[in-house]
């Protein structure tokens, strides 16, 4: 695809487009053929690409201390050790509590943070686990299944005294080819939520009325004429899950059931017609429920589906616009995190996970994961140059800049059916703006 | 290695071909239906006292596996390739070389081969 220059001639607006290639092929599960295993085999996959990774490191950090594993600590003894956090939380929900005869008076299970200030960490590998104190790795900042390197000593109570972290640190990053280029911008939208109460028509239509030039004058619609994808990442729909009872459904509640995914079509439809869209699945849309979720079947478009701008892809969803790599959730990785961790913002949620270099730490612990045996997709290879969640509550955005150069746009995409936003990013210089849409007048 | 039948012939009493630790047959059953549910476990088979406990005096401890499974044995074991259960052993040893452990080549022409064990000892029964 060339780049062709949005000039009008004989009156017509030439929309911009940008080169695409997709990378998603490590979150397929198509080839994967489950054998009965367990989640031990992903836990050991992480740890070793981690730990190998982790130990390349340690000479530029503490090169003359001694590296040990977790059996090889001697008491007093001050060493390194490399292994897979986990956290000990009192609150956590566990099924095996609904069996145990005495409950505390508190409930079973509470739908926001789980923690609490007896919660520690232990550090594990293959020969063993020990407990880990101290004032530098603090619980409420770190989850279970994140691999770090410890610096420090085994005491006399069999704890591990930490003096110093390392974790994997924010990939090296593929420098752009620094050019002034032209203004290309992306659309990012998630919950949509179409089907539900909250979810409003016509602001949707005002979105596709304005991706698509149909709204404002040649100006406005210049400005349109420049964006060069729309991603959806996420809760597209929801289907009205009252109907689901167990019974067999009539067609009168077949239809109900089938509406929300038809109009998301007709929508999509509009969309693919005139710009390339991509939409990824959410916790709420007819996919899969553990990560990777896989791409929303085509039988679900059937009209959008028959244009080649349409793309259902994976969650998490890795792809490249140009020369700018992307990378995005909808949502579930950092929910989860919410829930079993502490942070100032949403954006500080998700430069951990980069700098832990793994998008979703807490799979397969607390968030539902496909129980892989050779590899952890999850893993980040190289820095992306935007880093997205969809689903959250409001937008926010932040630069961040890594050790050795790196400069990556952290966005978090508000749900549109309660805020009406949409975020606008340019792949010249990364900056980013919200779009939003009201239909209440003052 | 366990030792051949024709040598063994002169110490053991012969016993009938359906002996040994075997299930009652088909066959046999069908024609004794009149024999309560309790008996036919047993009927025809020596499992609660089998044939080398009695006579040899010492147990057989040889199972039927030799000295390539042992060796698979070992490399099941060693921790450093990761846990043994769910994989395959070729499938565990290709995950050991695609992640640079450079396990040894003899294991892994062993298992492509065929013939031997391609599940770890308790594949299945944990």
């Amino acid at each position: 695809m060339e780049t062709e220059d949005s000039s009008s001639e004989n009156g017509l607006l030439h929309r911009k487009q940008a080169l695409y290639s997709s990378l998603d092929s490590c979150f397929e599960i198509q080839k994967e053929m489950y054998r009965g295993q367990q989640y031990s085999q992903i836990y050991f996959a992480r740890l070793h690409l981690m730990r190998t990774l982790l130990y390349s490191l340690l000479p530029n950090w503490k090169p003359h201390i001694h590296v040990c594993t977790v059996i090889g600590l001697e008491e007093g003894k001050e060493c390194i050790i490399v292994g897979t956090l986990y956290k000990h939380m009192k609150l956590k929900p566990s099924i095996l509590e609904e069996y145990s005869k005495e409950r505390s008076a508190t409930p079973l299970v509470r739908p926001h943070n789980f923690m609490h200030p007896d919660d520690h960490l232990i550090l594990e590998d293959e020969s063993g686990r020990i407990k880990v104190c101290g004032d530098v790795l603090l619980p409420s900042v770190y989850v279970t299944g994140v691999v770090v390197a410890l610096h420090g000593k085994e005491t006399g109570t069999g704890d591990f005294w930490v003096e110093d972290v390392m974790e994997a640190g924010i990939p090296h990053q593929i420098e752009r080819p620094i050019k002034s280029g032209e203004d290309k911008y992306v659309i990012f939208v998630s919950g949509l939520d179409i089907g539900s109460s909250t979810s409003n028509p016509l602001k949707f239509q005002l979105l596709v009325d304005h991706i698509t030039g149909h709204l404002g004058d040649k100006k406005e619609q210049s400005i349109a004429a420049k964006i060069v994808r729309v991603i959806i990442a996420g809760n597209s729909v929801e289907i009205p899950r009252g109907l689901l009872n167990g019974q067999n459904l009539g067609s009168k509640d077949q239809f109900t059931l089938s509406e929300p995914i038809k109009e998301l079509d007709i929508q999509l439809t509009q969309i693919a017609a005139g710009i390339p869209v991509d939409i990824m699945p959410g916790p709420n849309d007819p996919a899969n429920f553990s990560l990777p979720q896989q791409p929303l079947h085509r039988c679900l478009f059937p009209s959008s589906s028959a244009y080649n701008t349409f793309r259902s892809c994976p969650n998490p969803h890795l792809f490249q616009l140009d020369d700018v790599s992307l990378l995005g959730t909808s949502g579930q990785n950092i929910d989860d995190l919410e829930k079993y961790s502490d942070a100032n913002d949403k954006l500080e949620f998700l430069e951990r996970t980069l700098r832990w270099r793994h998008v979703a730490p807490t799979a397969p612990n607390t968030l539902g994961c496909y129980p892989f045996t050779d590899r952890d997709p999850f893993f980040v290879e190289t820095c992306p140059h935007v880093y997205f969640v969809g689903n959250q509550e409001k937008y926010e955005t932040r630069l961040i800049k890594g050790a050795e150069g790196q400069i990556v746009r952290l966005i978090c995409i508000p749900r549109f059916s309660e805020t009406g936003v949409a975020v606008v990013l340019n792949l010249r210089n990364l900056e980013c703006h919200a779009l939003s849409f009201g239909t209440e007048f003052g | 290695m366990a030792t051949s039948k024709s040598d063994m012939k002169g110490f053991f009493k012969q016993k009938k071909k359906s002996g040994g630790i075997t299930k009652a047959k088909a066959k046999s059953s069908s024609t004794k239906k009149s024999l309560s549910p309790k008996r036919s476990a047993t009927y025809g088979s020596d499992i609660t006292q089998p044939a080398a406990l009695i006579s040899h005096g010492f147990p057989d401890i040889e199972n039927d596996y030799d000295e390539k499974e042992e060796v698979l044995r070992q490399f099941d074991m060693n921790m450093a390739y990761g846990p043994c259960l769910g994989m395959s052993r070729l499938a565990r040893w290709e995950r050991a070389k695609s992640l640079g452990m450079n396990p040894p080549e003899d294991i892994g022409h062993l298992l492509k081969a065929g013939k031997v064990g391609a599940e770890c000892l308790w594949e299945g029964r944990v």
